[in-house]
C-alpha cells in the first residue's frame, strides 16, 4: 500500500484522472467536530468526516469512524480522494483506499489533534498540529516525530516549495524551511495566531488570522507583516481562503464575522452575512472548478454555500454541526 | 540472597492479604440482590443477574440490547461492556459472544479528553485485545490489530499508574469520578492475564482506596476535590463515593439506595456491583484507616493540575492539599486558584450528621472561556457555552462548584483563612457561602456567623458583610465586595466541651485587617493562640514562620507517607505498614 501511494504521488498529474476516474465535479469534504447535541460518552449524533458532490446540494455522506470529534481533515490531491486523513480526539484517522478502510495511525502519545497538512509532492510526508505541538511523519503516519512544542491551530505546506511550512500557534506564527525539522518565529508580533494561508500564485504572500487582533498580511514570506483593517469590524479570524483562479478575491471568517470578502487581494474587505443562521465561521473553501461557489463551515449551523462569490448564502446541510474544516478536491 | 528472600516473602505476604471479609461479603451479597433485581440496560445489572443466577434470560436480553443500542458509546461503554462480558461469558450463548465481539469492530470507542476517560478507554481496549488476540486490523474499530491495541493500552495504563504514584492524579479525590477509576481498575485486576498488570491494578486499587480512606468520615469524602457535581458538593453522602465507602469501608451504616435523601443522582450507577463480583479485597488496614477516628490528625497531599495546554507556563503545576480529620468533622482545603476546570471544590467543612446537606463552604463562582481554554483545545470563545451544555451550571452566578483565580486558602488544623480578590469587571462580582437550612443553630454575633450542627460547631467571620438569601435546602450567604475574606473556626463537643465554650473561645481570637485594603493581607490569632498571617499574593506565616507549600510530601499524615516522585507509597495503621512500590510493582508488608 505504501509503495502504491508513493507511486501515486510520483505519477504525472495528467495520468491520475485516467487511472482514478476523476470527473469534472469536485468532491467537498468537511470535518464535523461537534453538534449541538454532542455529549462525551453519551448518546451522540455523528461527527467525523462527511463528503458530497456539489450537485448533491444538501445531501452528505458520512465516511470513516463516527463519534470522533473531527477537528480537521486533509485530502491528498489528484488521486480522487483515495488518501484522506481526519484529525480527531482519538488521533489521526487515515484511509488509503477511498474510505473503505480506516486506521488510527497515532498512539497514546499524540492527542488533541487540531490540524493536518500534506506535502502535495510526496504523499509520504504528513504533518499534524496538536494541543501539544507539531508532529511529522515521513511514512504516511505510521511513525511520528515531534518537531515543535506548543498549541498549534493550523499547519500549511508551501505549495511551491514543500520544504517550507507555516504554523499558526498560541505562541506566534512560525515557519520551517527544512520540512518541519526546525521552526523559527516569523516577524508577526501577535502571539495567538489561528490560521495562515498562502497566495495560490505568489509564494511569498501570506495572510494570517488571529485571536482578537484581526488579519495580517505578509508579502515577503513572513518576515514583515502589516495589519489589514480596511472594512474589518471583527477581531477574531479562524479561516482565510483564496480564490485559486483569481487570487485578488479572498474570503475570511471567524467569530461572529459572517464572511468577509476582498476583491483586492486582502487589502480591503466587505462583510456579508446574508442568509446565515449563525455568523461564526470556522472554515471556508472556494470551489477550484467553479469559483463562484464558496463553502462556509459554521460553528453550530452546519455548512453554507454561496453560488455568487460570497454575496448571498444558504444552508446546504449538516444542521447543528460545528464544522472544523472544508476541503474541496477533484 | 537475603534481599531476594525478603522480596519473595513480601510477595507471598502481599498475596496473603486477600482474606475473608465478613463485612464486605455481607454487603456485596446485599448489593447484588438489589442490582440483579433491576431491569436497566446496564452492564452492571447484566453481570449481577448472570452471576447471581437469578435471571439469565433477562440478562441476555439486556446484553443483546446493550450491543445493539447505538446511542450508547465511547469510553464508558468500552470498559463496562468488556467487564460485563468477562464476568459472564461462561454463561452466555454463542450469539451474544459474537455480538459483544462485533461491538469492538463496528462501534467507535471514543477515547475522550479527560484522565478518567482514558482510564476507561484503555482498560476496555486492553481487555478486549487480550480477549481476542491475534486478530487483524480489519477486526477492530480503530484499524489496529489486537497486538497493536494491546501494546498501546498496556503502555498508557502503565504510564498513568506511574504518574498517579509519583506526581498524583489530575482528577484527584473526586467523590464523583472516583467511580471511573475504581471500576476499571477492579475489572483490570480481575481479568488481566499479565501478572504484572494485574498486580499494578491491585496496587492502584489500594492507592485509590487509601487516598479516599485518609479523608473519609462515615461515608463522606471530605476536604477539597478536583472535580465534583454541585448536587454532591451540597449533599456529600449523595456522591457515588458513598457507595464505595459503604461496600469497602462498611460506612455509612445505611444502604445509600434505601435512603431517599441520599439517593445518588442516576447516571447509570451500580458500578460497585463489579466490586461485589470481583476478587479484590480491601486490605483490612485501609478499612481501619478509613474508620478509626480515635485521634484527630492532619493529612497533607500534593496532587497535580490537569494538563495545561495553553495560557500557562507549566504543564502540571502541583496542587497542595491540607485536611484536618476528627471523629465529628473534616475541614479541608486546596490552596486555591485554578487547579481544575469547571468542577473544582476548594474547601469545606463536612460533618457527621443524620441530616443531609451536612457541609458548609464558600466560593467565588468563576467562569471564563480562558479558564477552559487552559485545559481544552476547542475554540476559546465557544468553550463556556459548550461546557454549559454538559454541566448545565458552568456560567451560573449561583453555582456551587468553581475554580477561581481570585480565591486562596491557608489552613492550620481546624482554622482556615480564605481570601478573595475579584478583579474589577469580573462577570460574577460576588462570593457565596453554603449554609444548610437544617443546622440546629445559625446566628450572627460579634462579627461571626455561628453554626451548630449537632455536636459540631462552625464559625465563619467574613472580613466584609454579606446578605442572606433563602433557597430550597440552604441559606446562601452572598457578599458583593470584590476584596473579601473568611476566617473559619471549627470545633466540636468533644474538642470544646460545649457550644457555649466554643462561642466563648472565639472571643480570644484577634483579627487584624489593617492592611487588608492595601495589601489584601490579614493577621489572625486563633482560638488556640496560634498566629496566622496570610496574604493573597501567597505569603503564609504560622507563628511568624514562613510556610512553604512545596515542603508538603506527596502524602504526609499518620496513615500515608510518600515523597513526591518516589513512586513508593507507604500505608500505616498501628504497627502495620504496607508499601506500594510502583517502581518494582511490589507490595511490601
Amino acid at each position: 500500500m505504501v509503495i502504491r501511494s508513493f507511486l501515486l504521488a510520483c505519477l504525472p498529474a495528467f495520468l491520475t484522472p485516467v487511472l482514478f476516474g476523476q470527473t469534472d465535479e469536485p468532491t467537498v469534504y468537511v470535518s464535523v467536530f461537534s453538534t449541538k447535541l454532542f455529549v462525551v460518552g453519551a448518546a451522540n449524533p455523528q461527527t467525523g468526516m462527511f463528503y458530497q458532490k456539489p450537485s448533491e446540494d444538501t445531501a452528505w455522506h458520512h465516511t470513516g469512524a463516527k463519534n470522533i470529534r473531527a477537528n480537521a481533515l486533509a485530502v491528498f490531491p489528484g488521486v480522487n480522494g483515495r488518501i484522506r486523513y481526519t484529525a480527531s480526539g482519538n488521533g489521526l484517522h487515515r484511509t488509503r483506499d477511498g474510505g473503505q478502510s480506516w486506521k488510527i495511525t497515532t498512539g497514546w502519545r499524540i492527542t488533541e489533534l487540531w490540524a493536518v497538512a500534506l506535502d502535495r509532492t510526496d504523499s509520504m510526508n504528513v504533518y499534524i498540529g496538536t494541543a501539544y505541538g507539531i508532529y511529522k511523519s515521513t511514512d504516511m503516519g505510521d511513525t511520528w516525530k515531534q518537531v515543535f512544542t506548543g498549541f498549534v491551530s493550523c499547519v500549511i505546506v508551501d505549495r511551491f516549495d514543500p520544504s517550507i511550512l507555516y504554523a499558526a500557534t498560541e505562541i506566534g506564527l512560525y515557519k520551517s524551511t527544512d520540512r518541519g525539522e526546525t521552526w523559527k518565529r516569523t516577524g508577526l508580533s501577535i502571539d495567538r495566531t489561528r490560521t495562515v494561508t498562502q497566495h495560490p500564485k505568489d509564494p511569498l504572500t501570506l495572510l494570517a488570522g488571529t485571536e482578537n487582533h484581526g488579519i495580517y498580511a505578509s508579502s515577503d514570506g513572513g518576515k514583515t507583516w502589516e495589519k489589514r483593517e480596511a472594512g474589518i469590524d471583527h477581531p477574531t479570524f479562524y479561516t482565510i481562503a483564496y480564490d485559486s483562479r483569481d487570487p485578488s478575491i479572498v474570503y475570511a471568517g471567524g467569530y461572529a464575522t459572517g464572511v468577509y470578502r476582498s476583491t483586492d487581494g486582502g487589502i480591503s474587505w466587505k462583510r456579508t452575512c446574508q442568509g446565515f443562521e449563525v455568523e461564526h465561521i470556522h472554515s471556508l473553501a472556494v470551489d477550484p472548478v467553479n469559483p463562484s461557489r464558496v463553502y462556509a463551515g459554521t460553528m453550530g449551523a452546519g455548512v453554507y454555500r454561496s453560488d455568487d462569490k460570497g454575496k448571498t448564502w444558504r444552508a446546504v446541510g449538516l444542521p447543528g454541526a460545528q464544522v472544523g474544516r472544508i476541503v474541496i478536491e477533484r | 540472597m537475603k534481599p531476594l528472600l525478603f522480596a519473595a516473602l513480601s510477595l507471598l505476604l502481599g498475596a496473603c492479604t486477600v482474606q475473608d471479609d465478613p463485612v464486605f461479603d455481607a454487603r456485596s451479597t446485599r448489593l447484588l440482590e438489589v442490582v440483579s433485581a433491576e431491569n436497566e440496560v446496564n452492564p452492571y445489572v447484566i453481570a449481577a443477574k448472570v452471576r447471581t443466577g437469578k435471571d439469565l434470560e433477562g440478562a441476555c436480553l439486556l446484553l443483546d440490547s446493550l450491543t445493539r443500542d447505538r446511542s450508547i458509546g465511547g469510553m464508558f461503554y468500552a470498559y463496562s461492556l468488556i467487564g460485563a462480558y468477562l464476568f459472564t461469558r461462561d454463561e452466555l450463548p454463542d450469539s451474544l459472544h459474537a455480538k459483544v465481539r462485533q461491538a469492538f469492530r463496528d462501534r467507535t470507542m471514543y477515547r475522550g479528553d479527560t484522565e478518567n476517560h482514558w482510564v476507561m478507554y484503555y482498560t476496555g481496549l486492553y481487555l478486549a485485545a487480550q480477549t481476542w488476540p491475534g486478530e487483524g486490523r480489519d477486526a477492530w474499530f480503530n484499524g489496529k490489530s489486537s497486538e497493536e491495541n494491546f501494546q498501546e493500552a498496556a503502555e498508557w495504563l502503565g504510564h498513568w499508574m506511574t504518574m498517579s504514584a509519583t506526581i498524583g492524579q489530575g482528577e484527584f479525590d473526586s467523590p464523583t469520578y472516583i467511580t471511573t477509576f475504581l471500576t476499571p481498575m477492579i475489572v483490570l485486576h480481575e481479568f488481566a492475564e499479565d501478572h504484572v498488570m494485574k498486580k499494578r491494578a491491585r496496587m492502584m486499587l489500594d492507592l485509590l482506596f487509601a487516598d479516599f480512606a485518609a479523608e473519609h468520615l462515615e461515608g463522606n469524602y471530605g476536604g477539597g476535590h478536583s472535580r465534583d457535581y454541585p448536587e454532591d458538593i451540597i449533599n456529600p453522602l449523595g456522591a457515588p463515593s458513598t457507595m464505595w465507602a459503604w461496600l469497602y469501608f462498611g460506612k455509612p451504616e445505611f444502604a445509600q439506595w434505601e435512603e431517599a435523601r441520599y439517593r445518588p443522582r442516576n447516571r447509570g450507577g451500580w458500578e460497585t456491583a463489579f466490586g461485589a463480583l470481583g476478587s479484590y479485597r480491601l486490605p483490612s488496614m485501609i478499612r481501619s484507616m478509613a474508620t478509626d477516628r480515635s485521634e484527630p490528625y492532619v493529612h497533607t497531599e500534593t496532587k497535580r493540575v490537569r494538563n495545561i495546554i495553553r495560557l500557562g507556563s507549566e504543564k502540571n503545576p502541583p496542587v497542595y492539599k491540607y485536611t484536618y480529620v476528627t471523629s465529628d468533622y473534616i475541614l479541608g482545603s486546596l490552596h486555591g486558584g485554578i487547579l481544575q476546570p469547571i468542577q473544582q471544590h476548594t474547601w469545606d467543612v463536612t460533618y457527621v450528621s443524620a441530616k443531609p446537606n451536612n457541609t458548609i463552604f464558600t466560593l467565588h463562582p468563576y467562569s471564563s472561556g480562558k479558564e477552559l481554554a487552559m485545559f481544552f483545545p476547542e475554540e476559546i470563545k465557544f468553550l463556556a457555552d459548550e461546557v454549559d451544555r454538559y454541566h448545565l451550571v458552568y456560567t451560573s452566578p449561583d453555582k456551587w462548584n468553581s475554580s477561581s483565580p481570585y480565591e486562596r486558602t491557608f489552613q492550620y488544623r481546624n482554622t482556615l483563612i480564605v481570601l478573595y480578590n475579584i478583579e474589577k469587571g469580573e462577570i460574577q462580582p460576588h462570593i457565596d457561602g453554603f449554609f444548610p437550612k437544617n443546622l440546629d443553630e445559625r446566628v450572627q454575633s460579634e462579627g461571626w456567623i455561628l453554626c451548630r450542627a449537632g455536636r459540631v460547631y462552625v464559625a465563619l467571620r467574613p472580613v466584609r458583610r454579606g446578605e442572606w438569601i433563602e433557597e430550597n435546602v440552604n441559606w446562601r450567604w452572598r457578599s458583593r465586595h470584590l476584596k473579601n475574606g473568611v476566617i473559619v473556626e471549627v470545633g466540636s463537643e468533644q474538642e470544646d466541651g460545649s457550644w457555649e465554650n466554643f462561642r466563648a473561645s472565639l472571643r480570644s481570637t484577634q483579627l487584624d485587617t489593617s492592611v487588608f485594603n492595601s495589601a489584601l493581607s490579614v493577621s489572625y490569632r486563633n482560638r488556640h493562640g496560634i498566629d496566622m498571617r496570610f496574604s493573597f499574593d501567597g505569603i503564609r506565616m504560622l507563628n511568624e514562620k514562613l510556610i512553604h507549600l512545596e515542603d508538603y510530601g506527596f502524602f504526609d499524615g499518620p496513615f500515608i507517607q510518600s515523597e513526591r516522585g518516589s513512586g513508593r507509597i507507604t500505608l500505616r495503621y498501628g504497627d502495620q505498614s504496607r508499601t506500594l512500590d510502583f517502581n518494582t510493582a511490589e507490595i511490601i508488608e
